[in-house]
């Protein structure tokens, strides 16, 4: 057997590529990253005639000239790392347009097979491909496939073991030959290229490179040693060719490939049908209807909402109590150590609050994948690019924004479907003030304390106040950090195609299983921090003595019910010295059970304000406790930071804790407040505290618009990470929001109080 | 962090149209054009070459989005969409709705 063979696979966006590379492989796969960059790389295997064969799924691009991410990347691998054979995947039905990056294929010159994908829509369509004549015209053999059935993918095999093993005499080297005036020049090119050491194998590849301009094609010419004057002669070729053809010589160029393209497809190509039936576009005079496309797509969005939050709450649910269960379970089998601290309380509890949000993550992603797969997806930019245009975004980032009113975390990973890496950074950047689902909780406390017949309006107000501060930072972005790599929009509406199930679980699976692989290394970091700050110093000196508080109210309700019996016993004592009935003995008299209940409410109620009691003592402590680790001493330390908000080390502390997850936010509170962790709305106790803490409705309002916009949880800024694949931009992010929470909070503030509102 | 992008916006030819006749922009739906020139930057028009939109080439105004930009343009047989803006930069002459 001999050394595994790697085949690369190219083709168009569209153009069913990754399903050829699926059946090509089965679930021998491994999704990851291409280096440096946030594209995602497929590497998958097979065995053909005992010989392995590593797949690589290159990103899908309609060129291989270096205006995108995508087509450095996939021309960077073809270079560079120099695959044994690439499969060409072109979709049949759209012949004219998919051999354009043949033709760049062609020049690279690697061994090629050309998969002629999507064969059923081309007949449906009426086109009748010589595969035979294509195969000899572009000199590599044409194997028809249909990738949905899996029909041809094991000839496409053998003919791959064909090139491998070169039996097939298709594969051949043939050149693009351009208009005479090119060829001259590229003659020039190349001779200076030879003068000079070069490593590449294909010169005239290099010297075409050239004359389009191509300033990347200079990084393979490192070692170049006649770098200047092929510089010279470059420019000197240029300037020929655009003199000749009155256009740029890149612009010239492509035109000649087009023009090789016209005459290979001419030759092969019948249509034997006058007016092809055009499916999409029928299904099209309702879904991007000028009436009717709004309100479906705004339907199709609600749904998408719907399902993913909604129905994703009852395993969400599951998820929690199974988290609980444990962590109980846990507390109760392992002995009190700083070890099971540090696992139950830190480390499970931590990326327990975080897995809750796999069912959202992988429903979304199975909607989006279904979108995508069905051609939904870039109708959706068509209806919305206006919209997100007048952001300096392209219309596909419509969706992450929305769906960023559920959860941050799976709405910044579903920036995946935009192409441009700048537009993914834009919408990441921005997503965090899209209002989560977990700031409501806060919202509902505050604004419920301060603004009780108001609430909603406070509420619906920050929403508000969210979705403008993304257009505004957006704008503001696009203007200074974000300026200039904004494509133009030119956008394929491909043809709508029933998604196979199995692809859409195996796109929801390659998706989902990062967020559970990456995001638990830096989750599980930031909970055992965040668990360290409350648990260290393990010492502190309670400021009271609350054991011998309690003890107190034990002695007194001890002393308490010990005087309800005895009172009981002289009534009874009393009354029976009275009673005269003898039908009846005293027993069972009304006047008896009468005071039995009296006895027994008054015990009750003791016994209830005994456990308040206990239980506010108890949270005194953990308030007091809480002020002693090094978080409460942070939110000293940071306290004369959020002073000018008017918030306090309570405020200060509340907010750090809600870096976890913003609901923390409110339980932070409980603790602090000494009424417990467990509270809602309905909680009197922390609304009075809210108010007795100096807080006012305007600070109210100040502290509900930071809690907003602040940092964005743990989860999302490790969604950031991913996603931009920078630290810097996590950073960048983290403190723009601060600056921009403190700040608005701080104006908020300041001028509310100089014009004495609401204080 | 941001060099990344900014070196991107270094001066891009950009190509001035000589036809001062219809634009691509102009187009009613059902409409058909034949491409006479396309301006704008090198990138835009390099991206729409690579799209199989050429000069020479025959276009059918599909549609207009329901917010009455971008607009569906139908190409070699596929449907492509580019934004009135940018159509604004191609210059056309109408040709008659059967060729």
């Amino acid at each position: 057997m001999s050394r595994t063979q790697t085949i690369a696979v190219a083709g168009n966006p569209n153009c069913g590529k990754t399903t050829i590379f699926n059946s090509l492989t089965g679930t021998h796969q491994h999704v990851g990253n291409w280096p440096g960059v946030t594209v995602e790389r497929k590497e998958g295997r097979y065995v053909y005639h005992e010989q392995t064969f590593k797949v690589i799924d290159l990103p899908g691009t309609y060129s291989l000239s270096t205006y995108s991410v995508e087509e450095l990347v996939a021309r960077d691998f073809i270079i560079k790392d120099v695959p044994d054979i690439i499969i060409n995947v072109v979709d049949a039905s759209n012949l004219d347009r998919n051999l354009f990056l043949t033709t760049q294929l062609i020049e690279i010159g690697r061994p090629m097979v050309i998969a002629l994908n999507m064969m059923d829509m081309a007949q449906e369509k009426g086109l009748q491909i010589d595969t035979e004549t294509l195969g000899v015209l572009l000199g590599a053999p044409v194997v028809p496939v249909v990738g949905r059935t899996g029909l041809g993918i094991d000839l496409l095999k053998e003919k791959i073991h064909r090139v491998q093993t070169q039996v097939s005499e298709k594969a051949r080297h043939i050149n693009i030959v351009y208009h005479r005036d090119i060829e001259a020049q590229i003659e020039r090119i190349s001779h200076v290229l030879e003068q000079g050491a070069i490593t590449l194998p294909n010169a005239r590849w290099v010297a075409v490179k050239l004359l389009e301009k191509d300033d990347h094609i200079w990084e393979y010419l490192v070692d170049f040693t006649e770098k200047e004057s092929l510089k010279i002669v470059t420019a000197e070729a240029i300037d020929q060719i655009e003199k000749i053809f009155n256009d740029t010589s890149r612009s010239a160029i492509s035109h000649a490939r087009y023009g090789f393209v016209r005459g290979a497809t001419q030759e092969c190509v019948k249509t034997t049908l006058a007016e092809p039936v055009d499916y999409s576009r029928k299904i099209d005079k309702f879904l991007t209807h000028r009436l009717l496309g709004l309100p479906i797509f705004a339907f199709f969005l609600w749904v998408m909402f719907t399902v993913t939050f909604n129905v994703g709450a009852y395993p969400m649910d599951w998820i929690d109590s199974a988290v609980s269960w444990m962590i109980n379970l846990l507390h109760t089998i392992l002995p009190e150590s700083m070890v099971a601290s540090l696992i139950v309380d830190g480390m499970i509890s931590g990326v327990g609050a975080i897995a809750v949000f796999l069912p959202n993550i992988f429903i979304l992603f199975f909607i989006i994948a279904l979108l995508e797969d069905s051609g939904y997806m870039a109708r959706m930019a068509f209806i919305m690019d206006r919209v997100m245009h007048s952001l300096g975004l392209h219309g596909k980032a419509f969706i992450p924004l929305v769906m960023g009113f559920g959860c941050n975390v799976p709405a910044i990973m579903g920036t995946r479907i935009l192409e441009s890496r700048r537009d993914r950074i834009l919408t990441t950047l921005i997503n965090p003030f899209m209002s989560c689902s977990a700031r409501l909780p806060v919202y509902i406390l505050v604004a419920g304390a301060f603004f009780p017949t108001h609430a909603g309006t406070v509420i619906f107000a920050m929403y508000v106040t969210g979705v403008v501060a993304a257009i505004l930072s957006g704008k503001l972005f696009s203007k200074t950090v974000l300026r200039g790599m904004s494509k133009p929009f030119v956008l394929e509406l491909p043809p709508y195609q029933k998604p196979k199930f199995s692809s859409l679980l195996w796109h929801t699976w390659e998706r989902g299983q990062v967020f559970i692989r990456k995001m638990g290394t830096v989750i599980l970091v930031g909970s055992i921090i965040v668990w360290a700050f409350g648990y260290f110093p393990r010492e502190v000196t309670l400021s009271q003595d609350y054991d011998g508080q309690t003890q107190k109210l034990k002695t007194q309700l001890t002393v308490r019910q010990h005087s309800i019996d005895e009172a009981f016993d002289a009534s009874v004592e009393m009354q029976k010295q009275q009673y005269y009935s003898v039908l009846v003995p005293f027993e069972s008299s009304k006047h008896f059970k009468e005071l039995v209940g009296q006895r027994d409410s008054l015990l009750h109620e003791t016994q209830i304000n005994f456990q308040d009691a206990v239980a506010s003592i108890g949270y005194a402590r953990q308030a007091d406790v809480m002020s002693q680790k090094w978080i409460g001493k942070l939110g000293k330390i940071i306290e004369p930071i959020v002073a000018p908000l008017g918030f306090t080390w309570r405020e200060g502390v509340a907010l750090i804790t809600g870096f976890v997850a913003k609901e923390i936010v409110v339980s932070t509170y409980g603790v602090l407040f000494g009424v417990g962790a467990d509270v809602d709305a309905e909680n009197t106790g922390i609304i009075a505290s809210l108010q007795q803490g100096g807080m006012t409705p305007l600070i109210s309002i100040g502290f509900l618009v930071f809690v907003l916009l602040y940092t964005p949880c743990l989860a999302t800024m490790a969604a950031i990470r991913r996603e931009t694949g920078s630290w810097g931009w996590t950073t960048f992010s983290v403190v723009y929001s601060l600056l921009l929470a403190w700040l608005l909070a701080f104006g908020i503030y300041r001028i509310g109080s100089w014009l004495e509102w609401l204080t | 962090m941001f060099g990344r992008f900014q070196n991107k916006t270094r001066s891009i030819p950009r190509h001035q149209l000589e036809n001062a006749g219809l634009r691509l922009s102009d187009l009613q739906p059902g409409q058909k054009a034949r491409i006479l020139e396309i301006g704008g930057s090198e990138m835009f028009r390099i991206r729409l070459m690579e799209m199989g939109l050429l000069i020479g080439d025959v276009v059918e105004m599909e549609k207009l989005a329901p917010l009455r930009d971008p607009m569906e343009l139908i190409v070699k047989g596929y449907h492509l969409s580019l934004r009135r803006m940018d159509a604004e930069k191609i210059a056309i002459e109408t040709v008659a709705a059967d060729e």
